[in-house]
């Protein structure tokens, strides 16, 4: 009796807190903005890397990016596309593109099995679905 | 002779009271006011009865309930942005494999599909099951006939993306220790089908651990990136999810620059003989050739080995291009060496093998693969021969978010 209360306890608290995680998710427009800054602005920080793949290929200068800071939206995509080859090819033929949710989910899978960086995570699914 | 009357509940132990809240208050009650050191130990006391009044699961679930809110609401102001909300998705990839050891042909069926249910921004739900069957020649019969269809699931785990250097996992997962058993196993991902000898090194009775799981991946550098997982997984004994218990970790380094990763396992039995367990690991993709290098090594006391493969795409040459970019060249060359203790999922002696096939992609996902090797032990030199065609799926459950 008393290990099922407290199954049904454990079971009430995993609801909330599933609930709670769900009621967290902002609405698309508002995660839309942030996703996507308009360009010119800051848009790499910390940890971030960068390269611009016109002048080295194979992300030879992700630093000096970064320290400029700035970031156009096609550079973003050229970026996105690198690190896209860089880790989808490491393991297995890197696929065509999927519709935005699935690869949405495709990208948190990936996160967690190849250990994709949260900025690798970022860049992939902006060029994988634009 | 009558046997002399005894209590061995008085005589040898001592009878269980389950304390109560008045039993600690009266604890607290007998307490002589003194030195600080003799407040601290009525307290300990105090607490110890109470304690005591709880069973140790309630406990553990507390713990447990406890660990997940703090967790939850310690990380939820970081939000992680996305543009798109992602959707529960069935994939995996369904293969048709057909291999001839030794001269004997084996059809080999297998599907294994992925089922990803993603919950709120930070948590995924995340299986993997097979399906698979085995088709053989029985004498005195004719065409090929197979057993029952074996069903497992390989991997059942909740995920939860703490912040961007850690993930934390928990229940059945995919071993990881080296790299093919985590990252190359599925049928569509694989250069050559047939696994490596020393895949089950490492990864548990049935490829996979039960228990909970760290790691993460981030940009240390920015030279390079590096990745890690800590993990502990305990016993089950029930067949086809049996696990062994033990601890272990991976890290490894990724340079994107050259495109190299190299990585390190380690890994501590903790039961039958206690030893420990390492590898060693190697992704090389160079820059200037459509070249896949991999390698792996990995030790312990029932036997090591390593295995090196190359996989080259054909796409650099000037004629048939078509063809040509779709058509991937790979070998592999592998040996074991047996250890001091015997294992029955590792060959019995040193064995060396050398396999060479091509891999055609017809298009994204669906792809023709065949390879020649020859395996040479003390026991006999046979030929592997191996076809097979893969298809990998991707189905999304819900509305996908496609431009109409």
């Amino acid at each position: 009796m008393k290990r099922n209360c407290m199954m049904l306890c454990c079971l009430a608290a995993m609801t909330l807190l599933v609930g709670k995680t769900l009621g967290q998710e902002r609405p698309k427009s508002e995660t839309f903005s942030k996703a996507t800054p308009p360009a010119g602005a800051p848009l790499l920080t910390g940890n971030s890397k960068s390269t611009d793949e016109s002048t080295s290929p194979q992300g030879a200068d992700r630093t000096e990016q970064a320290r400029r800071g700035t970031k156009s939206e096609p550079s973003e995509r050229a970026e996105g596309e690198q690190r896209f080859r860089e880790n989808c090819g490491r393991c297995h033929q890197p696929p065509h593109k999927f519709p935005p949710r699935v690869m949405a989910a495709a990208i948190r899978h990936m996160r967690v099995r190849a250990l994709l960086t949260d900025e690798d995570m970022r860049l992939i699914l902006n060029y994988m679905t634009r | 002779m009558t046997p002399p009357v005894t209590s061995p509940k008085l005589k040898f132990g001592r009878e269980y009271r389950k304390p109560s809240l008045g039993m600690a208050m009266k604890t607290l009650g007998k307490t002589i006011p003194g030195s600080v050191r003799h407040r601290f130990e009525v307290a300990a006391r105090f607490a110890k009865s109470l304690i005591r009044m709880v069973r140790f699961e309630t406990l553990m679930g507390l713990a447990v309930v406890g660990a997940f809110f703090i967790v939850s609401a310690g990380f939820a102001q970081e939000a992680n942005d996305q543009d798109a909300k992602p959707i529960p998705i069935l994939q995996g990839s369904v293969a048709l494999i057909s291999d001839f050891t030794g001269g004997q042909p084996d059809i080999h069926p297998i599907a294994t599909p992925v089922v990803l249910l993603p919950i709120g921004q930070r948590w995924l739900f995340e299986t993997r099951a097979t399906f698979e069957n085995d088709f053989v020649e029985v004498p005195g019969r004719s065409g090929f006939h197979g057993g029952p269809v074996q069903k497992e699931v390989e991997y059942a785990q909740l995920d939860f993306v703490a912040n961007k250097f850690m993930t934390i996992s928990a229940g059945r997962f995919l071993t990881p220790f080296g790299i093919f058993n985590e990252r190359l196993y599925p049928a569509w991902i694989r250069n050559l089908q047939s696994d490596p000898l020393i895949l089950p090194i490492g990864i548990g009775p049935s490829n996979a651990s039960t228990g909970a799981m760290v790691r993460g991946g981030f940009q240390a550098r920015p030279q390079f990136d590096i990745n890690y997982t800590v993990y502990f997984s305990t016993v089950v004994t029930t067949t086809p999810v049996d696990s062994d218990r033990f601890a272990g970790g991976r890290a490894g380094i990724f340079v994107p620059k050259a495109r190299l990763e190299v990585g390190a396992s380690f890994q501590h039995l903790l039961q039958q003989e206690r030893s420990n367990l390492f590898g060693f690991h190697a992704i090389w993709q160079p820059t200037a050739l459509p070249l896949d290098l991999r390698w792996e090594y990995a030790r312990s006391k029932r036997g090591s080995g390593y295995w090196l493969e190359p996989a080259y795409k054909l796409s650099q040459l000037p004629f048939l291009q078509n063809e040509m970019r779709r058509t991937q060249l790979v070998a592999r060359y592998q040996e074991f060496f047996t250890g001091p203790a015997v294992s029955d999922s590792l060959p019995p002696v040193h064995t060396k093998q050398f396999e060479f096939g091509a891999n055609y992609y017809f298009m994204d996902g669906l792809k023709f693969a065949t390879n020649y090797g020859r395996q040479f032990s003390s026991l006999g030199n046979v030929n592997v021969w191996t076809l097979g065609l893969t298809y990998r799926f991707v189905v999304p459950l819900g509305p996908d978010g496609s431009p109409k």
